[in-house]
This record gives C-alpha cells, structure tokens and sequence, in this order.
C-alpha cells in the first residue's frame, strides 16, 4: 500500500506530465508556432542559446512519447504540432494534482490549506495578492 | 449567519429527527414484507412498500459505503504519513511556539505544499516539506494557527459524522447542503481564529497567495473546476474585505426534504402503503441519491 503510494506520488510528481526547462522551452515554441519541424525550433531557440540539434529532437521525440506533442510525416522529416492547447496542458496538470491529493488523501483531509483543490478566478487572485503584498486591511 | 458549530448541531438534530422517521417507517414495513414472503406482491401497495425497501436499503448501504470509505482513506493516509515522516524541522518549532500543539505535528517528505488536521479523537497536524519550504516563519505561524482551530474542534471527526449522515440520509438531500454550509463556515472561521491570533491579517494572506498554484498566471481564470463553491474564493473574499458568502441551500431542496420527511411519517402513520405521498420520497430519493452517488464516484 505503502509502495504502491509513493510510486503513484513518483508519477504524478514528475515524469509523465510535468516539464522540464528545455521541454518547456521547446511546447512554448509550438505553442507559438502552432506547428513545426526539429530544424526550426533549433532555429527559433538558437537565437538565445546555443542547442544541438540532437538534444531538441530527442526532447521533441520524448514529448512526443507522453502525448504532448502529435506528428505528421512530410517527406523524410516529421513536422510536430501541441496535442493540447496551453490552457488545455494547464488544467490537466492541475487536475492531476487535485486527483493525487485527493485519491491520497480522502475526505479526511478536511483542513487543507492547499489551495490546489479549488479554483481561483483572476480578481480572487488579484485580490489576494493585493492584500499578501502590503494590503489595505491589515489589522483586525 | 449559521456559524460552523450550529450548523453541525442542527444537522446532527436534522438527522436524528430524520432517522426516526424513517426508522418508524421500516418498522411499518415489516409486517408488508413477511407478508410478501409469504404469498408474493398482489396489489400496488405491495410493490410501493418493496420500493421503500430498496430505498431503506440502499441508504443503510450508502451511509455504510461513506464510514467505510472515510476509514479506510484515514488508514491509508496515516499509512503513507508514516513512511514519509521526517523530524519536525527547527523552523516549524519555532513557528509553533507557545501554540500548545507540540508532539502534534507530522512532517511528510513532499514536494506538493499542503497542510491539514488528521484522525478523530486526538488530532494530528501535518505539514509538507513542500509547505514548509516555501513560507516565512509568520506565514507558517498562521497556517499552524488555521489547523489548530480545526484540531480544537475535533473537525475531522465532526465530517466523517457528517458525511455518514448525508449519505445514509440521501432521501433528506438538505443534509449534504448543511455539510457543504458547515465545511465552508469551518474554513472561513479557522481563518478568522487564525487572523485574530496573529492580530494582523496579512501572514495567512501571504500563505494562501504563495500556494496558489502557478501564482503569476493571472489571466487563466478558473484552474480546477471542483464543485460549484470554490472555498479558496470564499476565503479571500472573507480575508479581504471581511464578507462571508455562505454555502446557498436552495429551497428546492429544503421542500424536497420536509416534503419527504412529511410523506415517510404519513406512510408510517398511516392505514397503508399510499402511492402519493411514496411518490414523493422517490422523487426526493432519486434527487438526493444521485448526488450521494457522484460524490462516491468522485472519490
């Protein structure tokens, strides 16, 4: 049981949907481009640091693999494009999330201060931060 | 506003009332039943009185699946806390001194940032590496003082009674109502204790803010959909200006539920098993089963 929760806690934690910076680099720039090949992201990321382009197409083929990125062939190459919108990747991983904490911990959990299992619209947060960050209502 | 404990004393009284009705209404079943057991349904009122049965049952099994589940979770929980345990780190001691919760907190290797109040009788507090990693020590002082409140309160127990009764009572669906009201008033109150013990509001508001997830990401909107009422946006409305938006019960849901309960006492009074008031229950069974039901599906 033990085991069996921490390898889920693995899971959820890193590999399958979580991005490293380099893969980040490279969704972000399919995210913008809509579509492309390994030779133009080469391109687009080369202008601010220097990638071979082996190491692009092995991360692409890795995205590739967890079902973030989706690939047609044109002629001898593979011209990749995002299986998912950014907002559709977003809430996905925040699902996720809440599914991990959840599944793990039940309804017992009532007192979680984890803001992860709910959502917060844009003036909530705004509201907060305003507040978190000097605030107008400082004293009770 | 109902506070948090009255909402939980009028739900216990709510479900008491309710069990003896439907109780009652059990008892007034028996006789149908060895009845049927003996020469088979024959005419309408037999059918509605095997009906009820399988709504009594399926609420005996409902209620039953929630004690069991909540159970369960709560040994899996402590389980998996167990193997992940780490000594109580000097930071979080001294967040916690003089709040009268030494040798109640547990540590847990995890990068997620969470806190909560675990087990029934005498509480425990814990608190990720992920958590702790990430506030300032008046920060984590709040966040300690928001659990303590839950911890005093004896709240993880007060919801596993109130989970059982909702379910077991799925016919009076403005039990659940009072649960989402209750759970809500909890939070809002444990900001409040917390809040109040700091004497400044800020600390717990920089604790929310730092763990809202992707915090710079303003534009998105809404981030996880869970439930209608988001408790989080009731919380900093509360933080910020000090308004409490209560859990709405609607009033279909209160008639259904007195409506219910007035037609279990007619069949349980009454000189037989009657097919309008009966209708009733099932309309309420089937609005409030459902929803027992997605919740048991949900986790």
């Amino acid at each position: 049981m033990t085991e069996q929760s921490l390898r889920r806690l693995r899971r959820i934690g890193s590999e399958e949907k979580f991005l490293g910076p380099l893969e980040s680099a490279v969704m972000e720039r399919l995210w913008k481009r809509g579509r492309a090949t390994v030779r133009e992201v080469v391109e687009d990321l080369g202008r601010s640091r220097a990638l071979a382009y082996t190491t692009v197409m092995t991360i692409m083929t890795r995205l590739h693999a967890k079902g973030l990125l989706q690939r047609d062939r044109d002629g001898k190459t593979y011209v990749y494009r995002p299986a998912f919108t950014r907002e559709e990747h977003r809430e996905r991983l925040s699902r996720d999330l809440v599914r991990g904490l959840v599944d793990e911990f039940g309804e017992v959990a009532l007192a979680h201060f984890a803001a992860e299992l709910d959502g917060v619209d844009a003036t909530h947060r705004a509201a907060l931060r305003r507040l978190a960050k000097g605030g107008d209502r400082a004293a009770r | 506003m109902l506070r948090a404990d009255r909402a939980f004393g009028l739900l216990v009284l709510l479900a008491l009332v309710s069990s003896t009705i439907l109780i009652a209404l059990l008892a007034a079943l028996i006789p149908h039943v060895e009845l049927l057991a003996a020469r088979g349904a024959e005419d309408l009122a037999d059918v509605v009185a095997i009906a009820l049965l399988g709504l009594a049952t399926f609420g005996i099994g409902l209620g039953l699946s929630s004690l069991l589940r909540q159970l369960h979770a709560t040994l899996a929980l402590i389980r998996s806390l167990l193997a992940r345990r780490l000594p109580v780190p000097g930071a979080v001691r001294a967040a916690a001194a003089g709040l009268g919760v030494d040798g109640r907190i547990d540590v847990v290797d995890d990068a997620r940032p969470f806190s909560f109040c675990y087990w029934f009788l005498r509480p425990r507090i814990c608190l990720s590496t992920g958590l702790i990693d990430r506030l300032a020590e008046d920060e984590l002082r709040a966040v300690l003082l928001h659990e303590r409140y839950h911890l005093r309160h004896r709240d993880p127990l007060r919801l596993v009674i109130a989970r059982y009764f909702a379910a077991g009572l799925y016919v009076v669906p403005v039990v659940e109502d009072l649960v989402r009201h209750f759970t809500l008033e909890k939070e809002l109150e444990a900001d409040e204790d917390a809040a109040h013990a700091m004497g400044d509001v800020r600390p717990l508001a920089r604790a929310l803010y730092a763990l809202l997830p992707d915090a710079d990401e303003v534009s998105l909107g809404l981030l996880v959909p869970v439930g209608s009422l988001s408790v989080t946006e009731a919380r900093i409305d509360h933080l910020v200006a000090g308004t409490r938006v209560a859990a709405r019960i609607p009033r279909t849901s209160i008639a259904l539920s007195f409506g219910a309960l007035a037609a279990a006492s007619i069949l349980a009074a009454g000189p037989g098993m009657l097919v309008a008031p009966a209708s009733l229950l099932f309309v309420a069974a089937i609005s409030g089963g459902a929803h027992q039901l997605r919740l048991v599906a949900r986790r």
